[in-house]
């Protein structure tokens, strides 16, 4: 185990170093001054630039304007948000939260409603069940999301009124900025409102975290299905049936289990796609959430925010990732082992 | 009363284009308490005529048999889930790779215990999980496995491939069955490992009057340890009878050329030489040979060998060759 602990801080300290020396040489290519691209200050005077090219010492070699930025980095020194003026770790400060819980959120539907469905589907291998369900799969994983977005608030917002169709709660209601993520500052606040914030928020949170669900889970599901068959001709599952033990005995008992730790293999891959989804979906519910203030400055050729924008959501998919291989290691006693913990 | 008495067995490979038939109309019987030999090169199908027999094969296999009978009871005229009730009941099972056949996410500990059989435990529920540790300590104790506390914690990755084996006997043993198939039970062992598995089977033989069916590869392999020998080839039945028949006057050239392979028949050969008398390879399912399956391969064969042989039968020896070898011994 600590031999896989100390492989995850090497593969976590080289994807930093790679993903900070992409980020600072994005401020070389984007059109413009350089030093204005990595600090924001756009409207600074010629004195106060002379000032910035001191502090991120412009005159010295690359490794050293590289080392220079990343000590800023690691001071939560973004530089400035072009289009706002505001600090650009201030601006992420204030909208990852949003998006942290709407892909976690997302993700642990999609792996609830896709797992089971793609065992199921297993089990009834090549009958109807399973014919139905890889259909379903199909259709749900080549629904643009764009489309699914605006669908789903024309159906349930528009016409039906049954759902909000933007935001992450109702301005009625205040609460208190504690943790930044909605849902458990509305239960650690004293609001008398407290319940109604609450479910206002859930229901707030479901038709975005369908629309980013949807494809991942339609993946989950194939994924689920291809590893429990693959479990189901294994030798133990064989060896199981001799033992005289009953079919959904050996489902529950050895099946699911096996089947479970494979597909959780990947999905901390599926993570990024789905932050991809989440960020399109950010944009259609106006979600205050990073992927969309990314993708506004985008629009606004806001290159410092891009730059801020990218390492910060790069990171946080890589720690979901690593989190989840935790999560795989401690289901499996064979990734424990260090000649098996690749 | 035999044991088991199958006739005919056939197992067919259902494919996209046609079916293949990997067993072809095998036959065997058994006695009660008779430690049996199954040996055929690899490929004969003798791991899936033991699977066939207990009911794990998956959809893709159809199995037909003319005659299966348990004990005198035909089980070919009951359900599948009666059939698979009965056998599961009292034929158990070790199959050809010990560290795949166990769960690698589950516990030593807990893989024993759910094999225990619920019946076997008296006493209210609340006692049962107690039963059920001490039913599995037992087990173990039994296969010769005396540090059982390591061994119910280790997951089967942290156990070497003999006492993994051990383990699929204990298991084996949980439900007390009348027969235990082993399935190449010491094939990628030391041959001090192997002696002590040989010898846990002849005990448990011996102590329990269990019936073994005995599958190997390797005719040398089993003889000491056998009453009585099934031959196949490439899921054709090829000969049957007693150890001693079998060693010392074997009717079909296939036997034949396992028997002069075998070093304790040919002392004075030395063990460079010691190879196959037969040319050639096994068949592949996908190329099988019409008739007799060995044809390709004979020394012996004729145009008649084209037509699969019938069984003869030679004083309770059987034999599936047109061309027995039954001049050469008088
Ligand atoms: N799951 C399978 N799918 C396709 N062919 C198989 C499978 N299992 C076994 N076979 C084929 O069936 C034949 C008999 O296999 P097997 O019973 O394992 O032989 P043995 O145990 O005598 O070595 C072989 O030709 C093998 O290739
Ligand atoms: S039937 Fe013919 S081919 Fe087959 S073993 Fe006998 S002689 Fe050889
Ligand atoms: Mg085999």
């Amino acid at each position: 185990m600590f031999i896989f602990t100390l492989r995850r801080f090497n593969l976590f300290f080289f994807t930093m170093l790679l993903l900070t020396i992409l980020s600072f040489s994005l401020s070389f290519l984007f059109p413009g001054e350089q030093l204005v691209n990595l600090t924001g200050q756009i409207n600074a005077t010629p004195e106060q630039l002379a000032v910035l090219a001191n502090e991120y010492q412009h005159q010295a070699g690359f490794i050293t304007q590289y080392f220079n930025y990343v000590s800023h980095l690691f001071h939560g020194d973004m530089g400035y948000s072009m289009a706002s003026h505001l600090p650009v770790a201030t601006e992420i400060f204030n909208r990852l939260p949003a998006t942290i819980e709407l892909t976690s959120v997302a993700l642990l539907v999609a792996m609830f409603v896709g797992i089971p469905i793609g065992f199921f589907a297993a089990i009834y291998h090549r009958k109807t069940p399973d014919n139905i369900i890889l259909g379903v799969a199909m259709i749900g994983y080549s629904v643009p999301v764009f489309w699914l977005g605006i669908l789903a608030i024309l159906v349930f917002s528009i016409q039906l009124g049954w759902l909000p169709s933007a935001g992450q709660i109702s301005l009625l209601f205040e609460i208190e900025h504690v943790t930044g993520l909605q849902l458990i500052d509305i239960l650690l606040s004293d609001s008398p409102y407290k319940w109604q914030a609450f479910i206002d928020a859930t229901r707030h949170l479901i038709l975005p975290v369908i629309v980013v669900a949807l494809a991942p889970a339609t993946i989950f599901m194939r994924l689920a299905r291809t590893a429990m068959l693959e479990v189901l001709e294994t030798h133990y599952i064989k060896a199981a049936k001799a033992k005289g033990l009953t079919f959904w005995q050996i489902i529950y008992r050895h099946a699911m289990r096996n089947a479970f730790i494979k597909v959780i293999r990947d999905v901390g891959l599926q993570f990024a796609n789905l932050v991809t989804i989440a960020m399109v979906t950010e944009v259609i519910f106006s979600w205050p959430g990073i992927g969309r203030w990314l993708i506004e400055s985008i629009y606004q050729r806001d290159y410092t925010a891009i730059q801020g924008g990218l390492i910060v959501l790069s990171t946080f998919i890589f720690i979901v990732h690593i989190i989840i291989d935790f999560v795989y290691a401690a289901l499996n006693p064979l990734a424990r082992e260090p000649r098996h913990g690749a | 009363m035999n044991l088991i008495d199958i006739r005919n067995l056939s197992i067919e490979l259902q494919t996209a284009t046609k079916p293949i038939l990997a067993v072809d109309r095998v036959n065997l019987t058994m006695k009660e308490g008779e430690v049996r030999g199954l040996v055929g090169e690899s490929g004969s199908g003798k791991s899936l005529l033991a699977q066939a027999i207990v009911g794990v094969l998956d959809d893709k296999w159809k199995v037909d048999a003319d005659r299966f009978h348990w004990r005198g009871q035909d089980l070919m005229r009951l359900s599948p889930e009666e059939r698979k009730v009965i056998i599961s009941k009292d034929v158990a099972m070790i199959f050809q790779e010990p560290m795949a056949c166990l769960d690698p996410t589950t516990t030593i500990g807990e893989q024993l215990e759910e094999a225990v059989d619920t019946e076997q435990l008296t006493g209210f529920f609340w006692q049962k999980r107690q039963q059920r540790k001490q039913a599995a300590i037992t087990l173990l104790h039994k296969v010769g496995i005396k540090k059982h506390e390591v061994c119910v914690k280790s997951f089967p990755h942290q156990l070497t491939d003999a006492l993994c084996q051990r383990v699929m006997i204990a298991m084996a043993l949980a439900r007390r069955p009348i027969l235990l198939i082993a399935d190449e039970p010491t094939a990628a062992m030391e041959s001090t490992n192997q002696g002590q598995i040989f010898r846990l089977l002849a005990s448990l033989n011996q102590l329990k009057n269990m019936s073994i069916l005995l599958i190997s590869h390797d005719l040398e392999n089993v003889t000491h340890w056998t009453n009585s020998i099934t031959v196949m080839y490439s899921g054709q039945f090829v000969e049957a009878g007693t150890t001693e028949q079998i060693f010392s006057q074997p009717y079909h050239p296939y036997t034949r050329a396992l028997v002069d392979s075998s070093p304790k028949a040919n002392m004075q050969i030395p063990s460079k030489s010691r190879l196959m008398t037969l040319p050639g390879s096994i068949p592949v399912l996908q190329h099988l040979p019409i008739g007799c399956r060995l044809g390709p391969r004979c020394p012996r064969a004729q145009q008649k060998c084209v037509r699969a042989p019938k069984i003869k039968n030679f004083h309770s020896q059987q034999v599936s060759c047109h061309f027995p070898l039954k001049d050469n011994y008088s």
